[in-house]
């Protein structure tokens, strides 16, 4: 009698821990991640595949703070910050984050943009036509019935693993790569330098730590269901991780190994799938970049006016109506003309504009850790749930290393420069 | 008086007796055992540690405070549960404003000061919510003084007074010592006090339920999202739970119960009231998609050799909804016979026969699916629609109201 609907509520349960996570991985490998790995791997063959273990790590860890912090906290990350840190350093911090998300938004843009451009279809038209679809999608609330059909596409991602194994890579010479210490010359070179921050940059992206927590306090995951997102929060991590794994690998053995050293646009990353595709390699690129460019479109704008909104205390929300909350609304629609609108620049350079993004959001990526870490760390706040000891020092490393190399790279620029 | 805001006494020095800066003023300090809005003492931090500046000794403050004693007798300042600190507990904090039945953040607070004998009474005033506090945060200290005066004065002030604004605190105990009540919460709407409730932490919510009234509760518990509401029991404590679904419709509470973990149903059953319980558990017997699933057990039903007079003591006692009251149902032999508008009941004289008054009236059987139901409202245009058991006896009613629910969140 009681019992009727005892196994629903327990599904219902499954599906509230493991969404997040989840979604916030695939979106993770959007239109600055796929160019960002492929360049690296077209660039510097299997040299960069050092850093995915660490980086790998990294990920787990940061991710799994955000999400314990909304799981115990009940509260998103800006409105932590505001609440323990103040106005003005919550008002800095909303401003990077607009910068750099913008820096994003405009290149899930670019990524709709380039991918439609293999079918020649001009950027003028595509893109005002995705800025309309995506701001009406989120607006008019048909986006979580969307949502399904974006996750169901990012299957896509396994493309490249196959593409990978039958591009017939060097295997050894990945695996070596892959357990190997970083190159000393390396550390050294600019380009080098840029592209190691930008692969930390996409894969750990700081909108990402935000959206991360939002959704988990979304879906009311609490510190005692907390045990199964974590699960699903980690597991996610090694998977986004695999895919850019084999994303460089499949760009060292095809473009790196032929000399094609450089991607100008999207037919030239393309071509790492061509093992898979063959001629018809650019079709299935541009399906898949063209859903991970929208999807994660979609999903970042509104997400960085919620941020903003909720950490400066103006009122957010979709339920709310245009005059209640137009500061909300506002920004929002400008995040999307204005991301847009930049692309309608001619002779705008795609893709170092995607990668460029993600390199900015590797240099400010240890200034949200250290909130993070300050955070998960406050026993006030997270009562037992603070950070382990192990978490803390992967966390410090983090903020370190980003810090230090982001120096390097700015003083090996000045050095080329001169 | 004079209105100094919170964040330009913070930080702001502290001459004492001597005239020499002994330190500058870390937290403003309320103790709402003693007053509700005047400020006890300043908090200052001293070479010497955190010492209590009791407002007695305060000559003059603002962006500078002065004392009249010595900064050797200030006591020692520890942390206690009774004492409200404006900083940590309120400027950045979200607060509910009850006037504009919303969660806001506080930019920064309003006190006024007002010299009375040579000293000073300072009282919370209200919260500042809008661009003003905003700015004069971001700004002070960068922007000379004058120029940041003048620039707060061309912006229009959105402030909350102090008796519109409902603290969240989620430690209990504390709850009391700061008299912390949620009044001005309770005496919203239901359906408002629910849209405020959303907007909370998870704690924050099990605060304001464990805090207001039980019927105010369960109105409110009725109106929250579905997720929601269950987090919330989830969080209460058995037996407090129980008190706020006796309160609610038992329709309501039997599709609440539903939704939680079997252990947890049981325990709060086993809390309530032996008559709510049993009313809860024969509702939670049907499928939630059908007529039985959707009614109450809550209606009018006299029987059929009744009078006007009779139906309107029914009424006087009636404890459910009002949405409820719109028919009146006769009962023969223990099986439905009548229905009588409640318009028919109020514009008839009071020795009327019921039976005389009643109406032709339509039924379904416990086992309707819920869309054949709304498909009844809309053909019939009812507002109640009787439900009747195999034996011809009145099993529930079913409101328009819980239609207008099922249509929209299916």
């Amino acid at each position: 009698m009681l019992f009727r609907k005892g196994w629903k509520a327990r599904l219902t349960l499954v599906l509230a821990v493991v969404g997040p996570g989840f979604i916030t991985a695939n979106v993770d490998n959007d239109a600055g991640g796929i160019f960002t790995y492929s360049l690296a791997g077209a660039q510097f063959g299997y040299s960069l595949l050092w850093t995915m273990i660490p980086i790998t790590i990294a990920l787990v860890v940061v991710q799994e703070m955000a999400s314990r912090m909304g799981a115990v906290t009940g509260k998103g990350l800006s409105d932590l910050i505001r609440e323990e840190f103040g106005f003005r350093v919550t008002f800095l911090l909303m401003l990077a984050l607009i910068v750099t998300n913008f820096g994003n938004i405009v290149a899930e843009f670019a990524g709709v943009a380039s991918s439609l451009e293999l079918f020649g279809i001009s950027r003028f038209i595509v893109v005002p036509l995705a800025a309309a679809l995506v701001w009406l999608l989120v607006v008019h609330g048909t986006y979580s019935s969307v949502e399904k059909i974006f996750l169901a596409a990012s299957a896509f991602y396994v493309c490249y693993i196959i593409a990978g194994l039958l591009a017939h890579p060097d295997w050894k010479a990945a695996a070596v790569a892959t357990v190997s210490r970083p190159s000393v010359i390396g550390i050294q070179n600019y380009s080098y330098l840029f592209m190691v921050i930008g692969l930390v940059g996409t894969t750990i992206a700081p909108w990402m730590q935000f959206y991360l927590q939002a959704s988990i306090v979304e879906k009311g995951v609490t510190a005692r269901q907390y045990r199964t997102s974590r699960w699903d929060v980690i597991l996610v991590c090694l998977f986004t991780d695999i895919v850019a794994w084999f994303i460089i690998v499949a760009c060292a053995a095809t473009l790196y190994s032929a000399g094609h050293a450089d991607i100008k646009d999207a037919a030239d990353a393309a071509q790492a799938l061509r093992p898979l595709a063959g001629q018809y390699a650019y079709l299935l690129f541009a399906a898949g970049l063209f859903n991970a460019s929208l999807f994660a479109a979609s999903i970042l704008p509104i997400s960085t006016s919620y941020v903003v909104c909720e950490g400066l205390g103006f009122e957010s929300g979709l339920d709310k109506k245009f005059h209640e909350a137009p500061v909300f609304y506002w920004l929002y629609t400008a995040l999307i003309v204005a991301g847009a609108g930049v692309l309608l620049v001619p002779r705008f350079p795609l893709v170092h504009v995607m990668v460029l993004s993600q390199v900015v959001n590797g240099v400010v990526l240890p200034f949200v850790l250290i909130f993070m870490l300050l955070l998960t760390n406050d026993r006030e706040l997270m009562g037992d749930h603070v950070n382990s000891r192990g978490f803390n020092i992967v966390a410090w490393v983090t903020v370190v290393v980003m810090i230090l190399l982001t120096l390097a790279m700015v003083i090996t620029q000045i050095g080329s420069g001169s | 008086m004079s209105i100094v805001a919170l964040s330009e006494l913070l930080g702001a020095s502290v001459r004492d007796a001597s005239g020499t800066v002994r330190g500058r003023v870390r937290e403003v300090a309320i103790v709402p055992e003693e007053h509700l809005t005047r400020i006890a003492f300043l908090v200052v931090r001293t070479s010497d540690g955190e010492r209590i500046l009791p407002i007695g000794a305060v000559k003059s403050c603002g962006a500078k405070v002065r004392a009249d004693t010595d900064a050797g007798i200030w006591e020692r300042f520890t942390p206690s549960d009774g004492v409200l600190l404006l900083k940590r507990d309120l400027l950045d904090q979200q607060i509910i404003d009850v006037h504009g039945r919303k969660v806001v953040r506080v930019n920064d607070v309003e006190i006024d000061s007002t010299p009375v004998n040579s000293h000073l009474l300072l009282n919370v005033l209200a919260v500042d919510v809008g661009a003003r506090g905003a700015v004069r945060r971001l700004a002070s200290g960068v922007v000379p003084a004058f120029t940041l005066h003048a620039l707060l004065e061309r912006i229009p002030p959105r402030v909350i007074p102090w008796h519109f604004v409902d603290l969240l605190e989620t430690d209990p105990a504390r709850r009391v010592k700061l008299k912390i009540e949620y009044e001005g919460l309770s005496k919203m709407h239901p359906a408002d006090i629910a849209d405020i409730v959303e907007d909370l932490a998870p704690a924050e919510r099990e605060a304001v339920f464990e805090t207001i009234d039980e019927e105010v509760a369960a109105g409110a518990l009725e109106e929250l999202d579905k997720r929601v509401q269950v987090s919330v029991v989830e969080s209460l404590a058995a037996d407090r739970a129980a008190d706020i679904v006796e309160e609610m419709d038992p329709d309501a509470a039997a599709d609440l119960l539903g939704d939680l973990t079997e252990d947890r149903s049981g325990e709060i059953l086993r809390e309530m009231e032996p008559e709510e319980r049993r009313e809860v558990s024969q509702l939670l017997e049907f499928g939630e998609h059908t007529a039985a699933g959707r009614m109450t057990t809550e209606f009018i039903a006299v029987p059929e050799t009744s009078v006007v007079d009779d139906a309107i003591d029914a009424l006087r006692g009636f404890e459910g909804g009002y949405e409820a009251l719109a028919t009146i149902y006769l009962l023969g032999d223990g099986k439905l016979t009548g229905a009588v508008p409640l318009v028919k009941i109020a514009t008839g004289s009071p020795a009327v026969q019921l039976s005389t008054l009643s109406e032709p009236y339509i039924t379904c059987t416990p086992d309707t699916p819920e869309d054949e139901v709304a498909e009844l409202f809309d053909k019939y245009n009812l507002l109640t629609l009787a439900v009747v058991d195999e034996h011809g006896r009145l099993a529930g009613i079913i409101t328009a109201d819980d239609v207008i629910a099922m249509l929209r969140h299916g």
